[in-house]
């Protein structure tokens, strides 16, 4: 019997644990379990990952030589388009929260489930729906108006799937949506005794700031995607200029949420980046409500900002000058947490673990992501950086040096507790050094391309793009390996991976005290939580002899 | 701490009915869904709230337009519709009175009242939306009612909704064919003569404001009223009315669904003092229809109702 006060050290496996709980189909594709769901999530966000990744392959390789070579331009067009509505749609807004979210959130409030686990599963059922009707559309030949469906191109003019692929994206929504309401309800109701709101992780206040976003934003893209495929179908004139519509009506419907959509991809990445910051600092995160409630900061103004995607669109000079103010004033939340996380890493003692390394990589390519953010919310160079690869390298500093690696790094951390094995840290390590050369050999070279002038969405460009382009190729290949190694070892680690035990890194979350892979009720009994987060010392009931043992120095 | 939490796996526990398993007792599933149910409103304003917006903007721009097309939607029926779902509302709310004191026979009868106003409203909007299909306001082409005028003499080139009963007038009978509407179009041919008064008056009274600054741009071509452009606008209002009344229809549709549900679960006895949630729950969502029309109907029928003389 596994008492939650004591934390284990023990080596061993339970017999019955979430995985081997029902070993029918039925029982995983019919299951309330909140684990089996999550891991439902993980494997098809992985292929999606891997999907969008063979298209971001091929912009690369076309990307080569200046020529329009590879592919023609309305291949292209098709190519990129599906990368972004792939990555955006169907990895980068479920992943960490439909993973991750899903499978510790319960875990790390003391609850047996989510609140509505029944509403979790159709979710699920929801998002593979989105993710089939999608796939059929790009079978039919795609679409090639960008991710952005700007109108009257998507509307009038494009001859390719757009209403079908813009269903996917508006099922999709709900898949959010539920998701979102599921957590909220659940940090409101399901909180083991003892678990006030600021003994909550951190990672669980991201999250429920994610969920508001989920919440208020989505339900704007539902409609506007309607509208447009409404437009598409029946010609009305919502936006169709020639037949009275406005077509910045679109821009600003759907920034209203695409930006919004933004902080919900980072947003629990950086909840994974508080974890790993404090934990493997063995070291109590520093301003701990300052983070929580940059969290909420970051949720509400992030709903003011979206005009700055829309500063050459033709809206008022006095409208850009308040959409560039509130966008200087959105980078301060972000800035307060990059602060707290070095002065938690200050005299922490830092193990550079694999998901540390990812932590680390976060920091640093999370905060030239979002300085260059700020270089793009500034009307005057914005004129000249708008639509050009330095738009390109931002996006995927903060998208995937930000997100993708805490995720990387988050899956790596939790990876013990959701298998009860270890991944081989030998090759961990090698693999998150491939990403983080490949990621910045890949992308830095682009901030240059668009400071020079090279437009972003074109297959052909001028000659003399053509060296960095070559660089940016490159690198895409190494980050490509980078990316391929987890699958591998990771998979390995299942047949061959060490036993983890309950607490393979010795910390103090509540997750880390139940056995691993948890129990289907996560908790033989309902914990009563007496602890602050992140608390790192005798009274957490760490075994110190066993740390000390283990070469681990815990910091009260 | 309840006893349930230890006892999981192992012993034979008693729970309340309809306890969900991830629950400690009653009170916390019934926050539960009750946080998730508002939540889920909350979305839903969201989602209507972005068609909202949208009228807003186009309703300032264009208010002439968008007064005009109000004044062809049939407000008798808006407010019978407006009435029928109030007193929707009532039997709803007296479902869940009567849930709450194990009164199963009463429940019933609420939840069938309930359906019936809600199939009432829907008929009603039905008998609106043929209305606008007869009078070739629906904002597609070909949506409209065909009709092939015989002679040309006597056929205007589209039909002139202000001039409707002045046409029928002139030509006394309907066997002249006066409306011409081959290919089924949006019709709308007559707004040069209320921009025209916009500015006579304009010009009479050159210290108020008769036309926004949209519309000064808006309604004319080189300088002259363009009937086309005025009926673009005029379309436009259409288009929000028919796609927000259209979702709000769709709702009740699944509100109807929703009510079948309840039914079948009510005369099953399911619901009693200790257990009626469900049927709370479903009230709020009725009631968040009820709502959103509630607003809707002012939005576009009322508004502008006096503005054309």
């Amino acid at each position: 019997m596994q008492n939650v006060d004591a934390i284990s050290t023990d080596f061993i496996e339970p017999k019955k644990n979430y995985l081997n709980n029902g070993t029918t189909l039925k029982s995983w594709l019919l299951t309330k379990d909140h684990k089996r769901i999550a891991i439902m999530y993980l494997i098809t966000v992985s292929l999606f990952f891997l999907a969008g990744g063979m298209y971001a392959a091929t912009i690369r390789l076309e990307l080569l030589t200046p020529e329009s070579d590879l592919l023609n331009t309305q291949t292209y067009n098709k190519v990129f388009t599906t990368h972004g509505v792939l990555m955006i749609f169907f990895f980068l807004i479920p992943a960490i929260p439909a993973v991750l979210g899903n499978f510790l959130l319960p875990i790390m409030i003391g609850a047996k489930d989510l609140a509505l686990p029944r509403i979790n599963l159709l979710s699920l059922y929801i998002y593979w729906l989105a993710g089939l009707f999608a796939i059929w559309a790009l079978l039919q030949g795609g679409v090639d108006t960008g991710w952005t469906f700007y109108v009257p191109y998507s509307t009038t003019f494009s001859n390719t799937y757009v209403m079908a692929v813009g269903l996917a994206v508006f099922i999709n929504g709900f898949s959010s949506i539920l998701t979102g309401l599921n957590f909220i309800v659940t940090v409101h109701t399901m909180r083991a005794p003892g678990m006030t709101w600021f003994r909550l992780p951190l990672f669980v206040w991201a999250h429920y700031a994610v969920a508001l976003v989920m919440i208020l934003g989505t339900p704007v893209i539902a409609i506007t995607v309607l509208l447009l495929a409404l437009e598409r179908f029946a010609h009305i004139g919502i936006f169709d200029p020639a037949i009275g519509g406005d077509p910045i009506l679109f821009q600003h419907m759907f920034w209203f949420y695409s930006h919004p959509a933004v902080y919900i991809m980072i947003l629990p990445g950086m909840g994974v980046v508080s974890e790993l910051i404090s934990n493997f600092s063995r070291k109590k995160i520093f301003g701990y409500e300052f983070i929580a409630f940059s969290s909420i900061a970051i949720a509400v103004f992030g709903f003011l900002v979206w005009g700055h995607h829309m500063f050459v669109s033709g809206q008022s000079v006095y409208a850009g000058m308040v959409f560039s103010f509130l966008t200087m004033v959105v980078a301060v939340p972000s800035a307060i947490k990059m602060f707290n996380w070095t002065a938690t890493l200050y005299k922490g003692s830092v193990s550079f673990d694999t998901p540390m390394l990812y932590a680390l990589g976060f920091m640093g390519l999370f905060l030239i992501g979002g300085l260059t953010g700020l270089f793009l919310g500034s009307m005057g160079l914005v004129v000249h950086l708008t639509d050009t690869y330095f738009v390109v390298a931002h996006f995927h500093y903060v998208m995937v040096g930000g997100q993708v690696i805490a995720y990387l790094g988050g899956i790596h951390y939790w990876w013990p507790k959701m298998t009860g094995r270890m991944y081989s840290e030998f090759w961990g390590k090698i693999s998150a050094m491939l990403v983080f050369v490949g990621f910045n050999l890949t992308f830095f070279p682009q901030f240059i391309l668009g400071y020079m002038g090279m437009p972003r969405r074109y297959a052909a460009y001028p000659p003399e793009f053509q060296v960095l382009n070559i660089f940016s190729t490159a690198g895409a290949s190494v980050l490509g390996i980078g990316l391929l190694l987890p699958v591998i070892y990771l998979i390995h680690s299942l047949f061959a991976g060490k036993l983890a035990g309950d607490n393979p890194w010795m910390l103090p979350g509540l997750e880390w005290r139940i056995p691993s892979p948890p129990p289907t009720e996560n908790f033989a009994s309902t914990p009563v939580v007496t602890w602050e987060a992140y608390e790192f010392g005798e009274d957490s009931g760490l075994d110190l002899d066993e740390a000390r043992r283990r070469d681990l120095v815990t910091v009260t | 701490m309840a006893d349930h939490a230890t006892t999981y796996s192992d012993k034979f526990v008693y729970h309340e009915p309809g306890l969900q398993h991830q629950f400690e007792d009653m009170k916390q599933q019934e926050e539960s869904v009750s946080i998730g149910m508002w939540m889920f409103l909350v979305q839903e304003i969201m989602f209507f709230g972005g068609l909202f917006t949208v009228y807003l903007v186009f309703r300032s721009r264009f208010p002439m337009a968008f007064a005009t097309g109000s004044n062809h939607l049939n407000v008798v029926m808006g407010f019978a519709n407006t009435l029928v779902l109030i007193v929707s509302s009532l039997t709803m709310a007296l479902t869940v009175y009567y849930a709450q004191r194990n009164n199963r026979n009463m429940q019933v009868i609420m939840i069938i009242l309930t359906m019936i106003f809600g199939a009432t409203f829907l008929g009603v909007k039905y008998v609106e939306y043929r209305e606008k299909y007869e009078d070739g306001l629906v904002p597609v082409a070909g949506w409209n009612r065909r009709a092939k005028a015989e002679s040309s003499e006597h056929a205007t080139a589209t039909f002139p909704l202000e001039t409707r009963a002045q046409a029928q007038e002139e030509h006394k009978t309907e066997g002249e064919h006066v409306y011409n509407n081959p290919r089924g179009e949006f019709q709308w041919n007559e707004g040069h003569h209320l921009v025209d008064e916009a500015l006579k008056e304009q010009a009479a009274h050159p210290d108020r404001h008769y036309l926004t600054e949209y519309e000064k741009v808006g309604y004319f071509s080189n300088g002259q009223v363009d009937d086309l452009k005025f009926q673009e606008k005029v379309r436009s209002f259409f288009w929000i009315y028919f796609a927000m009344t259209g979702l709000h229809a769709l709702h009740m549709i699944v509100g109807l669904l929703l009510m079948t549900w309840l039914l079948i679960k009510a005369f099953q006895g399911t619901f009693s003092a200790q257990y009626y949630s469900p049927v709370e729950m479903s009230g709020l969502y009725w009631h968040f229809v009820d709502i959103v029309w509630i607003f809707l109907f002012p939005l576009l029928y009322l508004l502008g109702r006096h503005f054309i003389h």
